[in-house]
């Protein structure tokens, strides 16, 4: 009978609703988590049949459209996220904008990553504007059953049965624990074949302490780095580090800091301490969980220098290479012996 | 029965000895030890929970309570001086509230735990203040617990406060204290929406004070309920004058500062001395004792799907059906740089344009002038009465 094949189909469509089975390229934008997590939600994606397209790198532009589409008081990595977004709205078929959450109250990511989805639209349903929201829950960072299941359940919504979603979370791990160990394997080299110099040859080593999307960011803390490297310091990063060892080490420090990616930084910090001669930590303005954990380290890490730089998108780069070349001054005259043997 | 006993021999007697009484029980051997604990505990300030928090000190805790007088402009400007310029403003009333409390004398600091930053507040607090010099305190940093079983919390407590701590007692203090709450919130309910409309100044205030030094002595299940009926009772009493159409204003935002009136300024009492009907559902008991995210967030559809933060889902709900209600405006509070409650501004300004409804957005921060304040409430007042009287 027509009808009862009507309702059969209408229920088996209730039942595995896959509204994202057509979208064919899904966007990511190159902010925040994907900096963190973007190899991860790559390999997903290309595993499942997917094109995934990632917006360019951030600039003054993309800044100026972000800005023009949050509050004003949202922090500046979260700008630059919408501002993402927006580039690839009209490209792509489904922006993917997953909401993180934690596994309990100390083990959790910024609510900024918990609300992006409802952010992200009602943003855009402000300003008018269209944008296909792929949205997920993830429990990143949970237990590896509630992860997996986070991941299936995503697959499913794009049209992928539980065997292929279970598949493609799998290559996506496997990708991004590669992509993990290969950065920390280069740093571990860069960290090793600088000790093995004679101590007069030996560049300044800085590490930069900051939120990957932070660091790795060409619009937020790339001054800061480029004016490192331009004077001459080795840069190492506390994010391209062994996770799994900085989270441990960094029970050492506090018990109870609640973020998953400061722990990993400040477990960093501690593990490089002896091998740098100068650290900096970079947040962009004005960021919650920085705003309390590098108080902390500053109370906490003693023996090498801290400078602290807080980016906002309003200045030029001219106060930011200052800071940094007196950094790098104080530090070659510290290590020729002070400035009077200078 | 009693006609078959009529003439019967008398089943017992009572006769009267000479000589000295007796007590008629058998004294102990050994008197009863004393489980209080000398420790001074001292709390921060959050609007009226004082009351709770002494209740929670002196009967589950059992140990000495810190009675604060109302922070000043000092408290803030200490907290502020020696915490992060871009930490959010409560943790520096509360790192003020400390350094006062510390300096009356008290070794035990109490803090919670959350959802946000406020989970690592306690930590950091402790490193400033010993940075400062202050180390003859402990701190009941409920965030070391957070996550862990009943026994945990015990334990805790007992090592940092009070070792012969009662635990049979305290269990049932506790139910004393979440009764008291609810009261105390019940009251407050009450209280906004009346306390506009007094026909004497300051009668609603006066009556409040009293009904909180009641409730303060209060040791029972009983005593409580006693002195909320008492109270309500004085409350209901007092004369108003409420106009058919009172303006409507709804209270929504970040759970400290919008209920905490050193935090916001006073911004209860400011609206109230406009003839305003208040409402907050923004309280202990409506956001801990009662509360279901899921079904908060349910009530907040279409504009939340997530759970974006502690008290987020709680605050575009409560919003949303102040609007439904018919409420005239609705203002959302918050700390500068409070996440959270930053996002929740975008669903918050799309509720207000699709149902045309006036929300005021008030940031603050440790600013201690409240005139811009003022300016903007009249404002906003003006503008929702004129709305009123254009609207049948």
């Amino acid at each position: 009978m027509p009808s009862a094949r009507r309702v059969r189909r209408a229920l088996a469509a209730a039942a595995a609703p896959a509204p994202f089975a057509d979208a064919r390229v899904i966007g990511l934008p190159r902010a925040l988590m994907a900096y963190r997590l973007g190899a991860k939600w790559r390999a997903f994606f290309e595993e499942l049949g997917r094109e995934v397209r990632v917006s360019e790198p951030s600039d003054r532009g993309v800044f100026e459209r972000g800005q023009a589409l949050s509050v004003d008081e949202c922090c500046l990595a979260s700008k630059l996220f919408l501002g993402h977004v927006d580039a690839l709205a009209g490209e792509v078929d489904a922006v993917f904008v997953p909401s993180l959450s934690g596994s309990d109250a100390l083990h959790t990511y910024c609510t900024k990553f918990q609300a992006l989805p409802d952010l992200v639209r009602s943003a855009f349903a402000l300003a008018g504007r269209e944008v296909r929201v792929l949205d997920a829950l993830l429990a990143e960072g949970g237990a590896e059953k509630d992860e997996r299941a986070s991941y299936v359940e995503l697959a499913a919504r794009l049209g992928a049965t539980r065997r292929e979603g279970e598949r493609a979370w799998r290559a996506a791990c496997r990708a991004q624990r590669d992509r993990d160990a290969s950065l920390a394997r280069a740093q571990a080299e860069l960290v090793a074949a600088s000790s093995r110099l004679p101590r007069a040859e030996r560049p300044l080593a800085i590490l930069v302490a900051a939120h990957p999307y932070v660091a790795h960011d060409p619009f937020v803390a790339g001054p800061v780095t480029d004016a490192l490297r331009a004077a001459g310091a080795t840069v190492l990063f506390a994010d391209e580090f062994d996770h799994a060892r900085a989270t441990r080490r960094s029970h050492d420090f506090s018990a109870t800091l609640p973020w998953i990616v400061n722990r990993e930084l400040v477990g960093a910090v501690l593990e490089l301490h002896d091998a740098v001669d100068g650290i900096v930590l970079v947040s962009a303005f004005p960021c919650g969980p920085d705003s309390m954990t590098d108080d902390a380290i500053a109370l906490c890490v003693k023996g090498r220098p801290v400078l602290t730089l807080t980016v906002d998108a309003q200045s030029g780069t001219a106060g930011v290479e200052t800071r940094v070349e007196s950094f790098v001054d104080i530090l070659t005259y510290q290590r020729r012996g002070g400035y009077l043997n200078g | 029965m009693a006609e078959k006993n009529l003439g019967a021999e008398p089943r017992a007697t009572v006769s009267l000895r000479e000589g000295e009484s007796r007590p008629t029980l058998l004294r102990r051997r050994r008197a009863r030890p004393d489980r209080h604990s000398r420790k001074r505990v001292a709390f921060m300030h959050y609007g009226y929970y004082d009351v709770a928090f002494q209740y929670f000190t002196e009967h589950v805790l059992d140990a000495d309570y810190v009675r604060m007088p109302a922070p000043t402009r000092r408290t803030l400007e200490i907290g502020s001086e020696h915490s992060n310029d871009y930490v959010c403003a409560p943790f520096k009333h509360i790192l003020g509230d400390y350094v006062e409390a510390l300096e009356a004398g008290a070794n035990v600091l109490v803090q919670f735990t959350g959802y946000c930053r406020l989970t690592y507040y306690g930590e950091l607090q402790e490193m400033i203040l010993r940075d400062m010099g202050y180390d003859d305190f402990e701190m009941l940093n409920f965030s070391f617990v957070s996550g862990r079983p009943f026994k945990d919390y015990v334990a805790y407590c007992k090592k940092v406060v009070n070792p012969n701590l009662s635990v049979a007692a305290g269990v049932a203090n506790m139910l004393v204290l979440l009764r008291m709450v609810k009261h105390l919130d019940a009251y407050n309910d009450y209280y906004l929406a009346n306390a506009g409309f007094e026909v004497e100044p300051r009668s609603f205030e006066r009556a409040r004070e009293a009904f909180f030094e009641d409730m303060r002595c209060c040791s029972t299940m009983a005593d409580v309920d006693q002195a909320f009926r008492r109270g309500m009772d004085a409350l209901r009493a007092l004369p108003t004058s409420k106009p058919e159409r009172p303006v409507r204003v709804g209270i929504v935002g970040e759970s400290f500062t919008a209920a905490d009136p050193a935090s916001n300024l006073e911004i209860e009492r400011k609206l109230l001395s406009m003839r305003v009907e208040l409402a907050r559902t923004l309280n202990i008991t409506n956001f801990i004792l009662r509360y279901s995210e899921e079904n908060a967030r349910r009530s907040a559809a279409p504009y939340v799907t997530y759970d974006m933060g502690p008290t987020s889902s709680l605050t575009i709900s409560a919003a949303k059906r102040y609007i439904e209600e018919g409420f005239d405006g609705v203002v959302h509070v918050k700390s500068s740089g409070c996440t959270p409650e930053i996002d929740c501004m975008p669903p918050l300004q799309r509720l207000a344009r699709d149902y045309r409804a006036p929300i005021l957005f008030l940031t603050y921060d440790s600013q201690t002038s409240d005139t811009g304040l003022d300016t903007r409430l009249e404002a906003f007042y003006d503008m929702l009465a004129m709305r009123k009287e254009r609207t049948i």
